[in-house]
This record gives C-alpha cells, sequence and structure tokens, in this order.
C-alpha cells in the first residue's frame, strides 16, 4: 500500500515536470527533424529520422554566429562593468557610514523595479544624441539600467553576510581599509559575486526590449532581436532553423545549468526574495 | 584620552570619506543612465515630439489631458490588469503546488527541480519561439495533441483571436514565471521547523490540515513579497507579450508597456508615449512603495 502510493505520488509529480519541460524537448526534437517531417498531419512524436543539417545551416548560411558574438561581447561587457562597481559599492554601502546611505540603497531598490519602457525613450534620444546608436557600446550603457541595481542589490545582500569581525581583525592586524577589502572581504564574497556575474549574465544575454529600440543593423545586433529577424524575414517560416537557433541560443544557460545552479539558487536567497 | 578620541573622529570622518569616494562611480552612471532619463521622460511628456526627426513643441498638459480623455490607456489598464491577475493567480497556484511536491521525496529531485527551474533562465525570445510553434494552428503540437486525446475536433486559431489570445498569453507568462515562486517558495519550505508538523499529527491533523494550519502560516510573509514583486514585474512584461501576439489581434492584449512602444515608435508620438509611461509608473508606484516599506523595514 505504501509502496503504491509513493509510486503514485512519483509519477504524477513526474508527470508535471515533464509536462513543463515538454516545450523545451520539443524545441529539441523539432530542431533535429527534416523539415519534410514537420509539416507531416498529425505530426511525428519523435523524430524518424535524426538530422544536424539545421545547425550546420544557421551556422554557415546566417548571420547567426555574428548575433552570438554581438551577444558574448555584450552580456560580458555588462557583467563586468556592472560586477566591478556594484562590488565596490555594495562595500560602501554596507561597512561605511555617511549621510543619504539609506536613501540612496532605498533609489536603488526602487530603480530595480523601473519599468524600461519608461527610460527607453529618453535613452533613445541620448544615444542618437551622443552618436551611440547602433553600437553595442549603447546596448551595454542602456543593460546598466537594469544591471546595476539589481548587482548592487544583490551584492549588498552577500556583503551583508560577510562577518564585520574578520574586517576588523585585518584593520587592527595594520591593513588599510580597501587592504582588508581585497584581501579579506572579496574572497569572502566570491560566491556571491559568481552568482551576481551569472544572474548579470543571463539578464543581459535574454534582454530584447533596449536591443530592439537602440539597434538596427546585423552587424551589432544581439541574439535575441537577430534570431527575431530570421522569423520576420524569412518568406516562409523555417521552424526546424529557428528550433535550432533557439537551442544553440540557450547552450550559455545549459552550461551554467549542468555546472553552476548552486550559484543561482543561492542568488535567489540572497537577492529577490526575503521574508 | 582625549587624542585617542580625536584621533577616532579623525579616523571615521576619513572612514566617510572613503565610503562616499567608493560609491562615487556607482552615482556617476546611475544618474547618467537612469535619474537623467527618468527626469527627461517627466519633462518630454509636456512635449509633443514627432520620432523621426526628434523635433517637438511644448504643448503643456496635452499629453496628459489625451491620456485622461481618450481610451487608448484606459483599455490597456484593464488589459494590463487582466494579464497581471491572471497570470500571476497560475504562477502562485502553480509554483506553491509545485514547490509542495518537489519538497517531498521525489526520485531525481535535483533533476526535476532543475528541469522546473529552466524556463525561468531561457530567454524569452526562445520561449516565445517555442510556444508560437506549439501554438502553430496547422502544425502545433498544443492542437494536434488535443484532437488526439479527443478534447477538441477542429484546431484552435491560438493566438489571432480573442480570447484566446489572451488565454495563450497568461499561460505562457505563467509557464516562463512560475519557477519564480517554486524556488522562493521551497527555499522558506525548507525553514519550516519539522516538529510543528509533528505536533500537528499528534493533534491528529491530517495533511490537508496540516497545510493550511501549518504550511500556509509559515508560507505568509514570502508569498506576500513574492505577489508584491510578481505584480510589478508582470504588470510592466513588455518581451512576453509583444513577441507572442504584438498586442494583436488588434489592441486586445496591447498591454501598457506595448501601449508605451507602440506610441513612440510606431505611431511616432514620443511625448505622448513619455506622457503614457508616466501614467504606468505612478500606477506601479503604489506597488513599489508597499514593497519597499516592506524591505526597509526587515533590513
Amino acid at each position: 500500500m505504501r509502496i503504491l502510493r509513493k509510486l503514485g505520488f512519483n509519477l504524477f509529480t513526474w508527470i508535471l515536470v515533464l509536462l513543463v519541460a515538454f516545450p523545451l524537448v520539443w524545441m529539441i526534437l523539432t530542431s533535429l527533424k527534416p523539415q519534410t517531417e514537420l509539416f507531416r498531419i498529425p505530426p511525428t512524436w519523435l523524430p524518424e529520422t535524426v538530422t544536424f543539417e539545421h545547425y550546420w545551416r544557421l551556422l554557415t548560411e546566417t548571420p547567426f554566429l555574428i548575433y552570438f558574438r554581438n551577444s558574448v561581447v555584450l552580456a560580458t561587457t555588462t557583467t563586468v562593468f556592472v560586477v566591478v562597481l556594484g562590488a565596490i559599492g555594495a562595500y560602501s554601502l554596507v561597512r561605511f557610514a555617511y549621510r543619504g546611505r539609506e536613501t540612496l540603497a532605498t533609489l536603488v531598490l526602487f530603480t530595480y523595479l523601473l519599468p524600461s519602457v519608461v527610460l527607453i525613450i529618453p535613452l533613445y534620444l541620448m544615444m542618437v544624441e551622443l552618436g551611440l546608436s547602433n553600437t553595442l557600446a549603447s546596448l551595454v550603457l542602456a543593460h546598466t539600467t537594469f544591471a546595476l541595481p539589481y548587482a548592487l542589490w544583490l551584492l549588498r545582500s552577500f556583503m551583508e553576510g560577510v562577518p564585520e569581525d574578520l574586517e576588523s581583525a585585518a584593520l587592527v592586524d595594520g591593513a588599510s581599509r580597501m587592504g582588508a577589502f581585497r584581501d579579506v572581504i572579496l574572497p569572502q564574497l566570491l560566491p556571491g559575486i559568481i552568482s551576481t556575474a551569472l544572474f548579470t549574465f543571463i539578464l543581459s544575454w535574454n534582454e530584447y526590449l533596449y536591443a530592439l529600440v537602440l539597434v538596427n543593423s546585423d552587424a551589432v545586433r544581439p541574439l535575441t532581436t537577430g534570431v527575431m529577424t530570421m522569423l520576420i524575414s524569412a518568406f516562409n517560416i523555417e521552424w526546424s532553423l529557428l528550433m535550432a537557433a533557439s537551442v544553440m541560443m540557450s547552450l550559455p544557460l545549459i552550461v551554467v545549468f549542468a555546472f553552476l545552479q548552486s550559484y543561482l539558487t543561492r542568488g535567489f536567497g540572497a537577492g529577490a526574495v526575503k521574508g | 584620552m582625549a587624542t585617542a578620541a580625536h584621533a577616532g573622529h579623525r579616523l571615521e570622518r576619513r572612514y566617510a570619506r572613503l565610503g562616499v569616494f567608493l560609491i562615487a562611480p556607482t552615482i556617476v552612471v546611475f544618474s547618467l543612465v537612469i535619474v537623467y532619463p527618468l527626469l527627461a521622460a517627466i519633462y518630454l511628456s509636456f512635449f509633443s515630439v514627432y520620432t523621426p526627426t526628434l523635433e517637438g513643441e511644448f504643448t503643456g498638459a496635452d499629453n496628459y489631458i489625451r491620456l485622461l480623455t481618450n481610451a487608448a490607456f484606459w483599455n490597456s489598464l484593464i488589459t494590463t490588469l487582466i494579464w497581471t491577475v491572471g497570470t500571476l493567480s497560475l504562477q502562485i497556484v502553480f509554483g506553491v503546488g509545485m514547490a509542495l511536491l518537489l519538497h517531498q521525496n521525489l526520485w531525481f529531485r535535483s533533476l526535476a527541480r532543475s528541469l522546473v527551474l529552466f524556463p525561468y533562465f531561457v530567454s524569452t525570445v526562445v520561449a516565445v519561439l517555442v510556444w508560437r510553434w506549439l501554438f502553430n494552428d496547422l502544425y502545433g503540437a498544443i492542437n494536434h495533441g488535443l484532437m488526439q486525446l479527443g478534447i477538441m475536433d477542429m484546431p484552435l486559431d491560438w493566438l489571432g483571436t480573442m480570447p484566446n489570445a489572451m488565454i495563450g498569453v497568461i499561460l505562457v507568462g505563467a509557464w516562463k514565471y512560475f519557477p519564480f515562486v517554486v524556488i522562493a517558495v521551497l527555499a522558506r519550505l525548507q525553514t519550516i521547523p519539522e516538529h510543528l508538523y509533528e505536533a500537528a499529527k499528534i493533534d491528529g491533523a491530517g495533511p490537508i490540515a496540516r497545510f493550511f494550519d501549518v504550511t500556509l502560516p509559515q508560507l505568509r510573509s514570502v508569498l506576500v513579497v513574492i505577489i508584491l514583486l510578481r505584480a510589478i514585474w508582470d504588470f510592466k512584461e513588455f518581451d512576453l507579450i509583444y513577441l507572442l501576439t504584438g498586442g494583436g489581434p488588434v489592441t486586445s492584449t496591447q498591454t501598457l508597456s506595448l501601449l508605451v512602444y507602440q506610441e513612440a515608435f510606431a505611431l511616432n508620438e514620443m511625448g505622448q508615449a513619455a506622457a503614457y509611461s508616466i501614467g504606468m509608473m505612478l500606477v506601479m508606484l503604489v506597488f513599489m512603495l508597499v514593497y519597499i516599506r516592506r524591505t526597509a523595514r526587515e533590513a
């Protein structure tokens, strides 16, 4: 009886989990089917012939690799910029006393919740004025608007978790504040920095709206808008090609999931939700 | 003694200066990319600006009068509320349910957790492409799956008609964002002391009574935070809806974010769009202030 109940519970839960995962499984299956098999009624649930032709076409006949490179440059630059600023800023917000500190922390939280559509119009005008429209630099600056408040907020709570005694001990031993920051706090903060960097990277990698408004040439388009133009410009929509693009676009994420997932869950605990 | 206190004071002042120095770069970047654009948006909302030439003139409160008197803003606000309430309730129900299941002793539990988390981290573009392919009226897996199961006998146009389009958008939103609820609730479930459940068991409470008497009260505070955060994020969602339906059919799924975008970059009325975005922010401000106050109280 007990084993039966256990079996039933496992079966029920796994069916739900697989239903949730189905769209992603379907994406992979579709990307492996030859084009002709796609338009069969009723559809084949498992591919009858497995082909990698769509991946090959994606890499050789479309600007996918350019988009991919742009996304890598964009997400990496944003992440490095924001994490460096954020780590130093969080240190200041948590471990120093000066006027306006609390107000500043509240402001960070406020901007973290701000809708991008409010900022997009002035940012667009600003980029035109600065002569930065249609460059990756404009996207890095635009991504800072959501990535910096996010990183600051996350790093602030990680910083609060670093014991204050460690720093005091280093100061008593004659270290300067910046020396203590480098030698004592940074190593302690490292897991938090990794989490924050991963989150920032994913946010920037997945961002769509700013890329849509600020950039409109293939040479600087990141993956999100690039892949969508492949959908719109195609004469008849090649779903298997698009699914192959989706799989390739999710590759960094799959790597993070396979090897660094604990950092992602840690980031959740520290930043977004406390209660 | 006096000199020691004096030296301590001086050190404190030096530290305060260092603290300000360290936060200065952040403040500069913040002012440049957030504060200035925010003020510029307010400023712009009093002008009529034609997007292609970026030329405009001061029109006073005209944009706001139009916002209040025309139906566009209010219709979009209602659409936004339907979307937010619909998708958020599904996220909460599925999220809490799934978290309770994944908290149990499940076979291959960590694999199941990874699979459930994945939709949250995947790009909206990827999610939308996959779902548009699933929803495809001729070859889509959903229509054929439902037909093979005998639930319906004709393929359905999922994203091109109402109310299907709104249902479709709400479902995809729930699928994409419920993992957030799962992670947050799971983390909280792990901290509920076991003895509370044992005490309830001794008192003769069944599994359902235990959920309502022990689990739910313990989850209350985290649920409030989740609902506030998700309400704010769902309210301002752009990518998912824009890419799934583009606001259509006609304007039936055009939420406020989409309205702002359309006004600015399709109808080329930047000033009016800025006014819409300020209006939208004022509506959100209520939730934002509640969330900020709550967080400040806990810190």
